[in-house]
């Protein structure tokens, strides 16, 4: 030891005059900008997808209805609630939050005497921090506890798939699909928005563990179609995902084909998995007509729970709009025939060439059999009427389509011009161009929409894939006239629509005649919807069922028309018309010709 | 500046894998002299510098044993247990480090887990003792003649079945011994939805939750 | 020492025989031993930890760790939760340096998954930076806390300051105090601020100051020198023998530091050497973590300069819903303040850890080190002993 030992401590005298800490910095300052202080949830842009409940580790989330928000598609209506008596703020919520509506601010003190105030909504309950912008937010970019990115989708380039008919989009991969399914979040608000409710994020789980059994099951529990609907159902489901409001939506639609490809051809492995292989029957007999998907849709469901199946279809195959309205390239016929086969081997008896209302009535019908769906689709296409448009070179879309199927000769021209902006205009579009391939080698149609680009009715891809394959595409048009010279077909006259719909919300178009354009053309195909033909309905069976304004059946929510209790219908003539909502309602009229029949 | 730093970098790259090679090679000289001397079962090098053996109940404190006095494995570094129900075993690991060639093995012994003991070894490390004390507490496993065995460590006057064994509900338990906060439910948002929007129609089956 | 230089020397006829089972035979009816209970509420215990002491007079002849008051089962807890909820939980486990447990639990996940060599390489800057403020802050905390133990409480206020200056810059980078939840599976949660680094330089310039202050203070101080030399002495022998890990071990003269040993995130591309000393006393050991002190403020220094301005921070993971790791099980250590700080993780294949299994330091020497060291010494070197052996409970509780 040492004698400076004793001195050298003193010199802590030093810092007795300085000012103490506490008065440099006195209390309360504000925290840092990136500080984890308490919720704030931006109410209108959350959808209640209750990710941020999944995540937290402490349970201090609950999701609880909100008084003044709805459910509706794509947001559940619930809204999280936080306990602070759990909550150790961490903010994985935040991190997590599909919409990025949910943040932490940098407000760090409250002071409360009733702690149930601790348990919250935060962006409803309103607090004294809810203006604070600093704070913890979900950093970006290239953070993400889900991937943000869609699996790239493999396709026939351009070039190649406009010279055939040939399927041109591939199909996942067993690695991309389980890529595309790890990034569900499982939260289920897509399920609502599916017109079947189908079991979503239990069949992208079924992908995750790599069990096809297991998803073909959750499949075929919602939709019997699972092949042709992975191919062209319109996905609305994938408008509403929550992943897509910060990065790609879930291929939905893509990952429903994945799993119906890897289950093999063959019916017998269907009825395996499915355990349908011995299907008893109830003695019940059911008369179907069309054999559309709503009219599959029901024929499965009732011969799963035993009845007796016939269905009446007047073209030569069954598939309806599926098979005679949506191009090859789209959906090949041995997709379609895979699983009408499986429909089939159930013991569901197809009639084909029979034409219901003319080959056998309607009243037959009801006399044979014990109750009649009928889901006999928009197979009408509907005109103009614009001058000119009655011209020989003029033709509707639908009985083109169903031409190119049943292998009709179909008249090909040089000049196409297509009115219609939904997806059956670009349907025949697309068609008319691998026409025009073949027959002239290079492509010239043009396909004009009332609509502007952003709300043309056909889906995005569609519109894409057509210009990519030498389509001219020109949104924003309203017909006026056939131009013909000599009787002959020149040209479609268009003026730029202004409006399409009147402050009544009623369909009433308005033109700028001054913007008018002449599109050249050997032939005019009209695209703009398809109208039902219900001639098969006597007047007898009219006078007993009522009708809607718009032309539609009355049917209850099981599908039975109202004053005919031996008559269910759906299909594209009730809702739609879509696929989807199809076998939804062929499924629903299933179950009411159930209750109907056994009470 | 960053020109300095990526030949940092890369330096760091070049030499990383040369070190790492002379270590995974000392690491298998080192398995070879071992089962020229023991029957190991399951031998997996995790690292270049970490390696995991199975071996035999009975021939484990020989081993181990062996792996400090000639192989230079100085350090104990941790005591562990492993509740593998399915298999109805209790899996130690003892996890030994060596000094001088800076690699470390870990030696699994699997025991019966109905029946679970094994040789105490706290007189070759002083620490060990206290493991042993925790893993009798937490999986109940008796080591005959390890001091303080029978003593609590953390818990004290637990009457429960020892807690870190997986069949020991902690949620279960967490509910049955304090008080949940009343008045709290959560919606599942795809039920929630369910129920307001389309009550009646046709549904899978399954609810959505993950486990 | 402290008895030599008073001229006091012990009884030991009276001290308690040792019976044949090597227990110590103490009889409490005879009167002429005391129990005391000191802790777990106790200012001058290192956190909520109890230590039953059987005394003669002041001089300790048995002494015992209680833990267990402070938090419980943590493991458990990680392991009913997904790989990502591991870390918020995980950090509890280490109140003084929270951010080592983070990056165990990244890093036994990432490579268990096959993701380590995703890691971008800004993640592993900025994860070294965070662990070597941690560094700091502890220091700052337990070098003077070692004078304070001797009641030179001046040194403890200083040094609490300028902690709190490394916590506001913690609070800028990480988003809190203590807790910071940071090291995140994959990466860090974010980028420097800006002006991040010249705020840390003048902090790390008032922390220069203060080591030059702690030094006159606490180093050439008769009293503490009178206290802590001498005190508590850990042979190179008792090393290995008891698992001694870190400045404990580095201050007789074991120089073992997983930095050096097994080199971890970009450590290998740092200039340092640990610091070590011969005596292996109390002295030593806080003389030791002195100098760490000022390596540490070099390293940061360091790093701060070697680090890319911009980077990635996170490599794309799995969803963390959704991620499941393979069967497998590994060891990931790091040297914290206190040592060898290690992390046991074993998989199943499931969305959930089998088992997490921590060693802390303390689990050797707040227990069997600490008890054999007791024995023998003056009730008033307890928390000094405690304090230079940076005992923490939570780590044995875990
Ligand atoms: S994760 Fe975000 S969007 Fe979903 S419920 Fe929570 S706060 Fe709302
Ligand atoms: S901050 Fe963490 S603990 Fe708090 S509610 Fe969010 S996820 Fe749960
Ligand atoms: S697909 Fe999207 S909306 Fe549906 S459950 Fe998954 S993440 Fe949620």
């Amino acid at each position: 030891m040492n004698i400076k030992d004793i001195f050298t401590p003193f010199t802590v005298w030093s810092s007795v005059l300085k000012d103490p800490v506490t008065i440099k910095n006195p209390i309360g300052r504000e925290a840092a900008p990136r500080y984890r202080g308490f919720h704030y949830n931006d109410i209108n842009a959350c959808i209640g997808c209750g990710t941020c409940e999944a995540i937290c580790e402490n349970q201090a989330i609950d999701l609880v209805p909100v008084e003044g928000i709805v459910t509706k598609s794509g947001d559940s209506g619930l809204r999280p609630m936080v306990d602070y008596g759990r909550c150790c703020w961490c903010a994985l919520c935040v991190d997590i939050c599909t919409t990025a509506s949910l943040r932490l601010t940098n407000a760090y003190t409250w002071v409360d005497t009733d702690p149930d105030n601790f348990r919250f909504i935060p962006g409803v309950d309103k607090k004294d921090w809810d203006e604070v912008q600093l704070g913890w937010r979900k950093p970006e970019p290239n953070y993400s506890f889900y991937g943000l990115h869609r699996q790239h989708m493999g396709e026939l380039h351009a070039e190649d798939r406009k010279s055939s008919f040939i399927e041109f989009v591939q199909g996942y991969s067993k690695e991309q699909a389980q890529q595309e399914a790890d990034r569900c979040v499982s939260c289920g608000i897509c399920v609502a928005t599916c017109p079947a409710h189908m079991g979503i994020p239990e069949y992208i789980k079924a992908i995750r563990n790599d069990d096809m059994e297991e998803g073909m099951r959750i499949l075929y529990e919602t939709n019997p179609l699972p092949e042709i609907c992975g191919r062209i159902c319109t996905h609305k489901c994938e408008d509403v995902c929550s992943i897509g409001h910060h990065g790609d939506p879930l291929s939905i639609r893509w990952l429903k084909r994945y799993i119906a490809d890897q289950i093999p051809t063959d019916v017998n492995t269907y009825q395996d998995i499915l355990g349908t292989g011995n299907l008893a029957k109830n003695g019940k007999k059911i008369a179907i007509v069309g054999s559309g998907p709503s009219g599959l849709s029901a024929a499965h469901y009732l011969a799963l729970l035993g009845y007796s199946i016939t269905v009446f279809e007047k073209l030569p195959a069954a598939g309806g709009m599926m098979r005679y309205g949506i191009p090859e390239y789209r959906l090949p016929y041995d997709q379609i025939d895979k699983d009408i086969n499986y429909i089939a081997s159930l013991g569901v008896e197809f009639k084909y060439n029979i034409t219901v209302g003319k080959d056998i009535t309607l009243d037959q019908l009801s006399k044979d059999f014990d109750a009649v769906f009928s889901g006999t689709g928009l197979h009408l296409g509907r005109s103009t009427r614009i001058p000119g448009s009655d011209n020989e070179n003029v033709y509707q879309s639908v009985d083109l389509l169903r031409d190119i199927v049943t292998g009709k000769p179909v008249p090909v021209m040089p000049k196409v011009v297509v009115i219609g902006g939904g997806n059956v205009a670009m349907d025949i579009t697309r068609s008319m161009a691998r026409l025009q391939m073949e027959k002239y080698g290079k492509v010239d149609v043009l396909a004009t929409s009332l609509e502007d680009e952003d709300f043309m009715p056909a889906d995005r891809e569609e519109i894409v894939e057509a210009r990519e394959e030498g389509c001219t595409i020109v949104p924003g048009y309203g017909p006026q006239e056939v131009v013909l010279e000599n009787g002959k077909l020149k040209g479609l006259k268009v003026w730029k629509c202004l409006s399409i719909f009147d402050e009544n919300k009623a369909f009433n178009p308005k033109f700028d005649s001054a913007q008018e354009r002449i599109f050249e053309a050997d032939m005019v195909i009209e695209s703009i919807g398809q109208g039902m033909d219900l001639s098969y309905l006597t007047e007898e069976i009219k006078s007993k069922i009522e009708f809607n304004n718009r032309g539609r059946i009355v049917v209850d929510a099981d599908y039975q028309a109202k004053g005919l209790p031996w008559l269910f219908v759906g299909g594209d003539i009730i809702e739609g018309p879509d696929v989807i909502h199809g076998i939804a309602n062929g499924h629903r009229a299933a179950m009411g010709i159930d209750r109907f029949l056994n009470g | 500046m960053e020109h300095a730093r990526l030949q940092l970098v890369n330096k760091l790259f070049n030499d990383r894998p040369k070190s790492y090679k002379y270590n995974l090679f000392q690491m298998k000289l080192l398995i070879d002299r071992l089962t020229q001397h023991y029957n190991l079962t399951d031998y997996k090098q995790q690292r270049h510098n970490l390696a995991f053996v199975t071996v035999d109940k009975q021939l484990s404190p020989d081993i181990i044993t062996h792996l400090r006095d000639y192989e230079g494995f100085s350090h104990f570094v941790l005591l562990s247990c492993v509740d593998w129900i399915e298999d109805d075993k209790l899996q130690l690991t003892y996890l030994l480090n060596q000094p001088n060639h800076k690699y470390e093995i870990g030696v699994r012994v699997l025991i019966d887990r109905k029946n679970p003991e094994m040789v105490s070894l706290h007189k070759m490390w002083k620490q060990i003792w206290t493991y042993q004390r925790e893993l009798h507490e937490a999986f109940g496993i008796i080591f005959p003649g390890s001091p303080r065995l029978e003593e609590n460590f953390v818990l004290e006057g637990w009457t429960e079945k020892p807690h870190m064994l997986r069949d020991f509900d902690t949620k279960e338990y967490a509910e049955r011994t304090y008080f949940p906060r009343p008045g709290r439910t959560s919606n599942d948002p795809a039920t929630y939805m369910r129920e307001k929007l389309y009550p009646n129609q046709p549904v899978t089956a399954k609810t959505n939750k993950n486990d | 020492m402290i008895n030599s230089f008073l001229g006091f020397k012990p009884d030991r006829s009276l001290y308690p025989k040792t019976n044949a089972e090597g227990k110590l035979e103490i009889d409490l009816s005879s009167h002429q031993y005391t129990k005391l209970w000191l802790g777990p509420n106790h200012p001058g215990v290192t956190g909520n930890m109890a230590m039953e002491l059987t005394l003669n007079g002041d001089e300790i002849v048995e002494g015992k760790t209680h833990v267990g008051y402070l938090h419980r089962g943590f493991e458990k807890l990680i392991e009913r939760r997904l790989f990502v909820q591991g870390f918020p939980t995980s950090i509890r486990m280490c109140v003084a340096e929270p951010d080592t447990n983070e990056y165990l639990i990244a890093a036994c996940t990432e490579e268990l998954s096959g993701y380590d060599k995703q890691v971008p390489e800004m993640a592993k800057w900025l994860r070294m930076l965070s662990l070597e403020m941690a560094r700091l802050q502890g220091l700052l905390r337990g070098v003077p806390g070692q004078a304070g133990t001797f009641s030179l409480g001046i040194g403890v206020q200083w040094g609490t300051y300028l902690r709190d200056l490394i916590l506001d810059r913690f609070e800028e980078l990480t988003g809190a105090r203590v807790y910071h939840m940071y090291i995140i599976p994959g990466g860090v949660r974010g980028l420097l601020p800006d002006g991040f680094k010249d705020r840390m330089e003048d902090n790390l310039k008032e922390i220069d100051q203060f080591i030059i202050k702690i030094r006159k203070l606490i180093f050439n101080n008769a009293v503490f020198k009178t206290r802590a030399v001498g005190l508590g002495v850990i042979t190179p022998k008792m090393v290995d023998q008891y698992g001694i890990v870190g400045t404990n071990a580095r201050a007789a003269g074991v120089k073992r530091d997983v930095r050096k040993d097994n080199p971890y995130l970009f450590y290998d591309l740092l200039d340092f050497d640990p610091p070590t000393a011969t005596e292996g006393d109390v002295y030593a050991r806080t003389w030791v973590r002195w100098q760490e002190l000022i390596q540490t403020v070099d390293l940061i220094r360091q790093i701060m300069a070697k680090m890319p301005e911009k980077g990635e921070i996170r490599a794309q993971m799995p969803n963390v819903l959704n991620w499941r790791i393979p069967q497998g099980e590994t060891y990931v250590k790091l040297e914290s303040g206190r040592g060898e700080y290690g992390l046991y993780y074993v998989t199943d294949g499931s969305d959930k850890p089998r088992r997490v299994n921590l060693r802390g330091p303390s689990y050797t020497h707040g227990i069997a080190l600490l008890e054999d060291m007791l024995v023998n010494t003056n009730i008033a070197d307890v928390h000094a002993l405690m304090v230079s052996l940076q005992v923490c409970p939570p780590e044995i509780e875990r």
